[in-house]
């Protein structure tokens, strides 16, 4: 078949238009990436998910109680809707572990004897399950035992229950349980491993023979999970139950969808920046292009081409722009997105990873993207149409100027023609100006809306970690001691300050809102562990009452002032109301705090603590480490210096890849947007600049008058980017807020310079390869040719 | 005034190189005093419209030399060839190339912006014969005569001691044309300004000094006018 003859121009116009036709499809590109990624990515790792839950028999609800006896088991099985239940042993211990000197924390879990799991089952790495008859046979998860290179045959000591052990690994193992585990808040394989033994073997190591502390359950399919919570709550209660809840309250769980939600904010925001600014540059390249094929068009007309060819013919040039595009973005997008769920696949140690291709995603981005590209065509495409041939044959009117800036401005009454023709020239064009400002402000908003994130945790971590918590580390005790374990602690080496600290189960209640939590209890006046009001101001620990974190007291609707019921879920398990003395701020988590006292007070018990909070010695944190791996007493310890120092590590890593990619992704909305602007306006000004070489200007002051509209439009820019980039922010830090984590709204003065700067050296380097082509215009040609 | 020659041309060659090379220039002599009015006549293609870019700073010699008030500007870079622009030379084309933007005032103040003694823009306007009334206007108001006297301004607004009109005339009538040459006249001897004119229109060689015939990237002859004839009395 041959080849019509507009269809072949069409292909010449594409060629000779390369590289502007390039810099919007990498627009276009840029968006159904982003678009073709996130998703991707989001849904191959929430389907590896639920993949790996299923497979392993991930449970539905968990409980936690003192000790409750085996025969429980039938009863929490004839609850309605219940499918399976599996009874264990949970418990912590400190581990001691050759070659690092900080202890590690551990999570003990039970595996049956009978060798079948009923949920939550392992997914065995290497090695075997640990043999009934051998109580010091453990499997651990797999990252801890990657992070101290351990293998089967490998081991290492254990404070168990106030007994030091020495146990033996025969296996490592995954399981969806603990995909996301941490300790201080923090991520870390190093210092945190899970440990499984024989049931057996953790009876007897903490009396628990015919006994559990741990409950798992499956539910029918369907079935509403509140009913089988309360019935498991009301069967646990006389058992030191401390609340049954749904995956939505495990950890591992909670955290997982968090971090995959975060994907999905990515595709709502950065996909509609992109197909905007690409229709925009869609609409300045087509209607200069229109504009210069003036006379073709007359002439098409006047030979017999219809108004409809005409605008289908261009039509078809802009939906070919889109398609390369699209076709850029689904191949990079799909691989991208690939990468990134293998990226997160690996984080989480998932055991496999489950792509799909997502048709629907793939329909959605051709079928925006050409909308888009259409839409911003359809203006030019319609005058083209519309314009009769006799028309279109004359040379069109000329531009006309209002009389501007000839007097200068207020601020600089001799102002320099040139800089007055670039005045008019955007005044001349309005809406130009107006959606260049725009596209640019885009890549400027873009940065600022997500690189802020780092400030904001910047904040988060200054405040937590050297605002309210400053303690170094928390020694965690087995079980709760008299007041005076205190003073033990005191007197280990290097501690220099200690205080002690209550934690108690609870439900917290106002109405029909209930949150549980841990209610924390801390001596009035404490130094390390402190309160700070929503100002960031310290404030004393109110004697009476219940202080809350100002999240809690927005899900509970209630204030200072106000009254909450608390149901305690320890030993003494009643309900009492109790005033709401204080509001106070925490960005992690949901809290509850009293004055310790008042607490032991509330559980009618003497003076108990569970925990001490220390400052260190740096010089002594050795011997300290090593004193408390022998304390029997010590269940666990958390370092949360050690923690932040780890966590600022993996956060500059992260800002750097993070900024590299919105780097890249900014950086083609700005040479799209400068780099098409500049070379239309050259394609219009490139006789007048040409005339002024040859009065005598040089090729900078040439250059200037075309960049200069630029340089200015790039500058209002700035401010108006960052305008839109502390909304985008403000609309992230909304929207993304959970009850586990809440980022604070910060964003520093370097980001928004930072930003501004990539952006910058972006539109610079796009107006100095359209001043190459300033440089070598061809003076005597222009000049000797009419328009 | 300075005496002798303001332009020393000697054996100036011009190539384009191409798929075809085209000879443009075959090797041309020529002196011309300053203060001097010259009209090159030719056919298209003849190459005195090169040899005006080249006296110009707008394009280079393949070969031979130009020397300017004694400088060699064969060699010349491309900024040393900007600033022999800006400083000596004023230029005017058929097409007038205004900056769109700018006022007929503007045009030509655009050029004393950065000239080095310019006149004053009004003055300018006067002496190329656009009526007061006409400087705030766009050159899209104004006629095709107005607008070349605005480029003529433009040119001489500087005070250039070289002017180098090619087919200033080329897209008017033939009233207008006659102004237009009038404005030339003025300022060459008014100023002493030396002026070279490309035209088509044999009649106008009546007006210079010298008339330089092209033929084949040649000097074909050379005709000397004992007097100058007033623009007026052209034939077009």
């Amino acid at each position: 078949m041959r080849m019509s003859a507009l269809d072949a121009k069409l292909l010449r116009d594409l060629a000779r238009l390369w590289a502007q036709v390039g810099a919007i499809a990498l627009v276009m590109a840029a968006g159904v990436m982003t678009l073709v990624l996130s998703v991707g990515a989001q849904r191959s790792l929430f389907e590896t998910r639920a993949a790996y839950y299923e497979r392993n028999a991930f449970a539905d609800i968990f409980a936690a109680a003192t000790r409750a006896p085996e025969a429980l088991h039938e009863r929490i099985a004839a609850l309605p809707g219940v499918a399976a239940v599996e009874t264990r042993i949970r418990e912590n211990a400190v581990l001691d572990i050759e070659g690092m000197v900080e202890p590690a924390a551990g999570m003990l879990v039970s595996v049956p004897d009978d060798g079948v799991e009923v949920m939550n089952r392992l997914h065995v790495r290497s090695g075997r399950l640990p043999s009934p008859g051998h109580p010091d046979e453990v499997v651990v998860n797999e990252p801890f035992a990657a992070a101290h290179g351990f293998a089967p045959g490998d081991a290492f000591g254990a404070v168990i229950n106030g007994r030091k052990r020495q146990l033996q690994i025969v296996g490592t193992a995954l399981s969806p349980e603990f995909i996301y585990v941490v300790t201080d808040l923090m991520p870390d394989d190093r210092r945190l491993g899970v440990v499984w033994m024989s049931r057996a073997a953790l009876e007897a190591a903490f009396d628990l023979k015919g006994a559990f502390n741990s409950v798992s359950v499956r539910l029918l399919r369907d079935q509403p999970a509140a009913p089988v919570i309360d019935g498991l709550d009301r069967l646990l209660e006389s058992y030191g139950g401390r609340g049954a809840h749904g995956r939505a309250d495990q950890q591992s769980h909670a955290f997982l969808d968090s971090e995959l939600n975060g994907l999905k904010a990515m595709s709502y925001v950065l996909p509609p920046i992109f197909l905007l600014v690409a229709a925009f540059l869609v609409n300045m390249i087509l209607s200069r292009l229109i504009a210069l094929e003036r006379e073709q068009i007359g002439l098409m007309k006047a030979v017999g081409y219809s108004g409809a060819s005409v605008a289908w013919h261009y039509m078809k040039l802009v939906i070919v722009i889109a398609l390369i595009g699209v076709a850029l973005g689904l191949v990079a997008g799909t691989l991208m997105g690939r990468g990134l769920a293998r990226l997160y696949g690996e984080f989480f140690h998932f055991p496999f990873l489950i792509f799909r291709v997502s048709v629907d995603i793939y329909v959605l981005a051709v079928a925006v993207s050409v909308g888009a590209a259409a839409l911003g065509a359809l203006r030019a495409v319609r005058a083209a149409a519309a314009l009769p041939p006799a028309v279109a044959m004359r040379p069109p009117s000329p531009p006309r100027y209002r009389r501007l800036f000839s007097g200068g401005l207020p601020f600089a009454p001799h102002l320099p023609r040139t800089m007055v023709m670039i005045g008019r020239n955007l005044v001349r064009r309005p809406l130009r100006a107006l959606f260049t400002t725009l596209g640019i402000a885009l890549s400027v908003a873009m940065l600022v809306g997500s690189l802020f994130t780092f400030d904001s945790i910047e904040v988060l971590i200054d405040s937590t970690f050297f605002g309210s918590e400053r303690q170094h580390a928390t020694i965690g005790f087995v079980h709760k001691q008299p007041a005076a374990a205190l003073y033990e602690i005191e007197r280990l080496p290097g501690v220099l300050v200690a205080e002690p600290a209550r934690n108690v189960a609870a439900r917290i209640r106002n109405g029909p809102v209930e949150r549980r939590l841990a209610i924390t209890g801390k001596p009035a006046g404490s130094e390390l562990s402190r309160l700070m009001d929503v100002e960031g101001r310290e404030i004393s620990m109110p004697e009476e009452g219940v202080a809350l974190t100002a999240a809690l007291a927005r899900i509970l609707g209630t204030g200072r002032g106000g009254s909450v019921e608390i149901e305690l879920m320890e030993e003494r398990r009643e309900t009492v109301p109790v005033p709401v003395s204080a509001v106070v701020e925490s960005y992690i988590g949901l809290g509850a705090y009293m004055e310790i006292s008042a607490l032991n007070r509330l559980m009618r018990e003497g003076d108990y603590i569970s925990a001490v909070h220390v400052t260190l010695d740096p010089a002594l944190t050795d011997e300290l480490y090593a004193a408390v791996k022998a304390l029997p007493m010590v269940g666990s310890i958390g370092l949360q210096r050690v923690a932040v120092q780890n966590f600022r590590a993996t956060m500059a890593e992260n800002l750097l890849m993070t900024m590299s990619v919105l780097v890249g992704l900014a950086a083609i909305i700005a040479f799209g947007v400068v780099y098409n602007g500049a070379r239309i306006q050259l394609s219009e000004q490139g006789r007048e600049l040409a005339s002024l070489r040859v009065l005598g200007f040089t090729r900078a002051e040439v250059s200037w008058i075309l960049l200069g509209e630029l340089a200015l439009l790039t500058m209002l820019a700035m401010p108006l980017g960052w305008a839109l980039g502390h909304a985008m922010a403000i609309a992230m830090v909304e929207g993304q807020a959970t009850e586990l984590i809440r980022i604070p709204l910060v964003i520093e003065r370097a980001t928004y310079a930072r930003a501004s700067a990539v952006v910058l050296a972006a539109s610079i380097l796009s107006a100095l390869i359209v001043r190459r082509r300033i440089d070598r215009l061809n003076l005597v040609e222009v000049l000797k040719t009419r328009e | 005034m300075e005496t002798g020659p303001i332009y020393r041309i000697e054996a100036v060659t011009k190539v384009y190189r191409g798929d075809v090379d085209v000879h443009a220039l075959r090797g041309v002599d020529l002196e011309i005093e300053a203060g001097e009015f010259l009209v090159l006549l030719g056919p298209s293609g003849s190459g005195k419209s090169t040899l005006v870019n080249i006296l110009g700073g707008l394009d280079t010699a393949s070969g031979g030399h130009v020397f300017f008030r004694g400088d060699d500007i064969t060699g010349l870079g491309e900024r040393e060839l900007t600033r022999y622009r800006r400083d000596h030379v004023g230029f005017v084309f058929q097409f007038y190339n205004l900056v769109p933007s700018l006022t007929a005032l503007e045009n030509v103040a655009l050029v004393t912006e950065i000239a080095r003694d310019p006149m004053e823009p009004g003055a300018a306007l006067e002496l190329a014969g656009l009526p007061a009334g006409r400087h705030d206007h766009f050159p899209a108001q104004l006629s095709g005569g107005e607008q070349q006297r605005v480029a003529i301004a433009r040119a001489i607004a500087k005070k250039p001691e070289v002017l180098l009109c090619d087919e200033p005339t080329g897209a008017l009538d033939s009233r207008t044309g006659i102004r237009v040459l009038e404005a030339l006249e003025s300022i060459n001897r008014q100023f002493g300004t030396t002026v070279l004119v490309i035209t088509h229109n044999v009649a106008v060689g009546g007006m210079a000094d010298r008339v330089i015939h092209f033929a084949d990237g040649r000097v074909a002859r050379i005709e000397r006018n004992e007097t100058r004839e007033a623009p007026a009395s052209i034939a077009w």
